[in-house]
């Protein structure tokens, strides 16, 4: 064993805090989907961490499947952000809310 | 403080040198992913923000190749950093990277408090105890004789081949859905509908 | 074989479907063609099933119940979408199948006027197939759905001139009624299934006779709720006031529905099960006493009504007494028997008063006719024909059937005087009021010189003729039919009444009824002003009919009427509608306070995503 899984966990969670924090503070929608990348990557890391511990591959079959979502979700997600940006020409998070209520 | 104790003991044999080498790697590999993040947040312009993203996954896959996932390593950089990032770039480039003014609003001190207090609990859930996991047979050993890839493959193809096919479906469906986004053309909205 | 008995459901359900759906498409005369195809295709299938039936040995003949699959199969309950042949069923079948294609190619020249033919023959085909439903159901469950669904149709074809509105409140009042004893059988069906853990009728009557002792309390609650249903369906007292009213709706359909088929599933119920009311004497003296005192009644009140249809509707609910009474006296097969031969007979008079009334261009009040025995020649004969087979003139069908009947009175197993000699006056009545209609319809002279009475095509002539010729041979079936549907009601013999004298009390009676008439009505007026005076106060309460509408409306209509209008005004005014418009106005006002939290802003909501996982850590972690 490399580093302990308190490692994994410190690391992982502070990446997680740290995208959770993006996509809450940042306004550009860019950012927020990295943020939101952030926040997946964190996941990623400690699933192939416990797949080490735990000597089974599961783990790094699941964060295989969460890179193929994330990159389908990001591609869909970026389009979206184009087609907006070509309706308002602005991208500002805040001032997209056609859905108030 | 293992690794101070057996700095002072001077009991260095090869293999301790190797492991204190690679744990140090290890955890400034890891604080590097971290403050990566950091930029990436912080960062008021997103084109360095990208870069630090690509940072961040660099470092990420770095770890995997610790943690003897040389396979994901390689999907992460090829996949994150290299077509993802290259995704984000391009539309940076497109839109045209504004920089965004500072602002310190309620909303946002609110923001960062609770995620501070998301990060606390993170680090108390740690405390809490040991789950009780079920130790697979795929040891490091095993992987090694086998190649990183052809294991995860036969475990893909033989364990988990449904979701692997759902995968399929959705990247046909993402692409269904963006083609239809590019293709028809959308008549500007009023700003607000409501009044 | 049997289970090409599916044919005679599916077929006339076939036939409503395609008319209803597509029936605008079809030139006028074809799709009452092609209804009436489905229906004699339906009568081929049941002859079949009917030979095949007599392959078997009589006792092989019961029980072949054919499952199309299990619809319903749960714990402790299950529901086979099966259908039962049996020689009741099949005799049944017979009756409604064969006279019902003879209506539909009657109604082809009686409804050709109208504007809305295919809809009608829709309607017609959709009575078929409930009719054949209720039938050939296997279980309590499809009977009941048959029931209801037969319901539906007398609904549908009473009211079927929905711009008459009398015809409109007239279809009201019998799917009400018939509802009050559709909620009888549903509630005898629960009855059922909780002693004997089944609907399915072979289980339910190989168990009867073990599970209760006779007049036990729940058998006698079961019978007595499936009877509600029965007498609502046969118009038997108290729920019998919506037959007459039920006339409003096209001739066919008062020969088919409300005389030869439909009224009688009330007698086609006991029979069937009679197993249960074996089990039941009470019930059984109820259902005989209901019975004849129905006859009499409505023979009574029949005696003075000047509606031609009102008067055969109220023959009718008089024959469906007697039939009540033979199956009450515990001779099913006589019932049953009386069942067919007053489908033939009063299917025909009804068939023939609707000639009549096509050829006096839709006029229905008897002393405005009169002198059509010129005019109208066939109509003339098969009438008479008809009234005769009524009145049990000896070698008519109606006499082979009512003789029996009140013999059984006597001499079946519950029969006693008092029955006898009610039936023997009911039998009096049925000849006088039969041949007063037919004297103010078809002799004397015209009492409107300006109507042109003129004889029907032949399309609605030729059902006239089959039917009387019915109506002529159709008493010698008589021993037949015991001995074919004996096997149903554990193979019972006729009891052998060798009474000579009250047989020809009973003939004498009927005689005496139609001389009567012919006294009255023949030989001039005088006499029938002397009777109207000597019995004034009992010719108005039968021309009333005895006020049982009014009594109804006095004591349920107006009191609950008076309730509704009190609630409309005091409690759904200033209760209800107060309370609902302040839900209303209480929602808005919270829902406007509460929309500001849906800002649209993703940020926010991010945010709150948040402050879950927070809190839900904080159960992870200390909890």
């Amino acid at each position: 064993m490399i580093m302990g899984a308190e490692f994994v966990l410190f690391v992982s969670a502070a990446v997680f805090s740290i995208g959770a924090l993006g996509f809450v503070v940042r306004k550009n929608p860019l950012v927020m989907f990295m943020s939101v990348e952030l926040m997946l990557n964190a996941v990623n890391f400690l699933l192939v961490g416990y797949s080490n511990f735990l000597n089974s591959l599961d783990g790094q079959i699941f964060a295989l499947i969460i890179m193929t979502v994330a990159a389908a979700e990001v591609v869909v997600g970026l389009a979206i952000i184009l087609t907006i940006f070509r309706t308002r020409h602005e991208l500002d998070a805040d001032h997209i809310d056609v859905l108030k209520g | 403080m293992e690794f101070l104790d057996q700095l002072l003991s001077f009991n260095l044999d090869r293999e301790t040198v190797f492991g204190l080498f690679e744990q140090s790697i290890v955890f400034i590999i890891g604080m590097t992913a971290i403050l990566a993040s950091l930029g990436v947040v912080l960062c008021a312009t997103p084109i360095y923000s990208a870069l630090y993203l690509i940072g961040n996954m660099v470092c990420l896959a770095m770890l995997f190749l610790m943690f003897n996932a040389e396979f994901l390593a390689a999907v992460q950089v090829v996949v994150y950093a290299g077509a993802v990032m290259i995704l984000f770039l391009f539309i940076i480039a497109l839109l045209g990277a504004k920089k965004e003014g500072r602002e310190f609003s309620f909303q946002n001190f609110m923001g960062l408090s609770f995620v501070g207090l998301l990060f606390c609990e993170l680090l108390m859930a740690m405390m809490v105890g040991k789950t009780r996991p079920v130790e697979g047979k795929v040891t490091p050993e095993v992987i090694q004789q086998v190649g990183s890839a052809k294991a995860i493959g036969i475990e893909l193809f033989s364990n988990h081949i449904v979701p692997f096919e759902l995968a399929s479906l959705l990247l046909l469906v993402a692409a269904v859905g963006i083609i239809s986004l590019a293709k028809f053309t959308y008549k500007p909205m009023r700003k607000r509908t409501r009044t | 074989m049997y289970s090409l008995s599916w044919l005679i459901l599916f077929l006339p359900m076939a036939g409503f479907l395609t008319l209803s759906w597509s029936g605008k498409r079809f030139p006028k005369l074809t799709g009452g063609w092609f209804a009436s195809a489905m229906v004699g295709g339906a009568f081929l299938v049941t002859l079949l099933m009917l030979a095949q039936l007599y392959a078997e040995s009589p006792a092989d003949r019961l029980n072949h119940v054919q499952t199309l699959y299990p619809w319903v199969v749960s714990e402790g309950f299950s529901l086979n979408l099966s259908i039962l042949i049996d020689p009741l069923s099949v005799f049944m079948l017979l009756v409604v199948t064969g006279v019902g294609f003879l209506i539909h190619v009657y109604s082809i020249g009686y409804m050709h006027h109208d504007k809305e033919f295919t809809r009608f023959f829709a309607y017609l085909n959709l009575f078929i197939f409930s009719m054949s439903l209720l039938v050939l159901a296997a279980d309590f469950f499809f009977l009941i759905v048959g029931w209801a669904l037969v319901g539906l149709a007398s609904y549908l074809l009473i009211g079927f001139w929905t711009d008459r509105k009398t015809a409109v409140l007239a279809a009201r009042k019998a799917f009400v009624m018939n509802v009050i004893g559709d909620v009888g059988m549903v509630i005898a069906a629960f009855m059922i299934f909780e002693h004997f853990g089944t609907l399915n009728y072979v289980e339910v009557f190989k168990a009867a006779p073990t599970a209760f002792f006779p007049n036990d309390d729940n058998v006698l609650l079961i019978t007595l709720l499936l009877l509600v249903g029965a007498f609502a369906k046969s118009a038997q007292l108290p729920l019998h006031t919506w037959l007459p009213d039920a006339m409003e709706g096209p001739t066919p359909v008062s020969a088919l529905i409300h005389a030869a088929t439909m009224v009688t599933a009330g007698v086609y119920l006991v029979a069937r099960c009679n197993a249960l009311y074996m089990m039941a004497p009470f019930t059984m003296y109820l259902i005989a006493s209901v019975g004849v005192i129905t006859a009499i009644f409505a023979g009574s009140v029949g005696m003075v009504q000047y509606d031609i249809k009102r008067v055969i509707a109220y023959s009718t609910m008089s024959q469906i007494g007697f039939m009540f009474l033979a199956v009450g006296v515990g001779v099913f097969s006589i019932g049953m028997f009386h069942l067919m031969t007053h489908a033939f007979f009063k299917a025909l008079l009804f068939l023939a008063a609707g000639s009549v009334i096509h050829g006096m261009s839709d006029e229905q009040d008897i002393r405005k006719m009169g002198g059509l025995r010129y005019a109208m020649p066939v109509t003339f004969i098969t009438f008479l024909i008809g009234s005769l087979a009524l009145a049990g003139f000896p070698l008519t069908a109606g006499f082979f059937s009512k003789e029996e009947i009140v013999m059984s009175a006597y001499s079946a197993q519950y029969g006693n005087i008092v029955f006898w000699g009610l039936a023997i006056i009911a039998v009096g009545m049925t000849g006088f009021y039969t041949f007063r209609l037919f004297f103010y319809t078809f002799m004397g002279q015209s009492r409107t010189p300006e109507a042109h009475p003129h004889e029907s095509p032949s399309v609605m002539t030729v059902p006239l003729m089959v039917l009387a010729a019915l109506s002529l041979v159709g008493g010698l079936l008589g021993p037949w039919v015991h001995d074919f549907l004996s096997p149903v009601f554990g193979g019972a013999t006729l009891g052998h009444h060798d009474d000579t004298m009250m047989e020809i009390v009973a003939v004498a009676a009927a005689l005496g009824g139609i001389i009567t008439a012919v006294a009255i009505y023949m030989t001039g007026k005088d006499q029938l002003a002397f009777a109207k005076q000597m019995l004034a106060p009992i010719y108005e309460a039968l021309y009333n009919k005895y006020y049982v509408d009014e009594i109804y409306d006095f004591l349920i209509v107006k009191p609950v009427k008076g309730i509704g209008k009190f609630l409309e005004e005091r409690a759904e005014k200033q209760g209800i509608d107060f309370s609902v418009d302040q839900v209303g106005k209480q929602v808005r006002e919270v829902s406007r306070g509460i929309s500001i939290w849906q800002s649209g802003k993703v940020r926010i909501y991010a945010l709150n995503m948040v402050a879950g996982m927070v809190t839900i850590l904080l159960f992870v972690i200390f909890l």
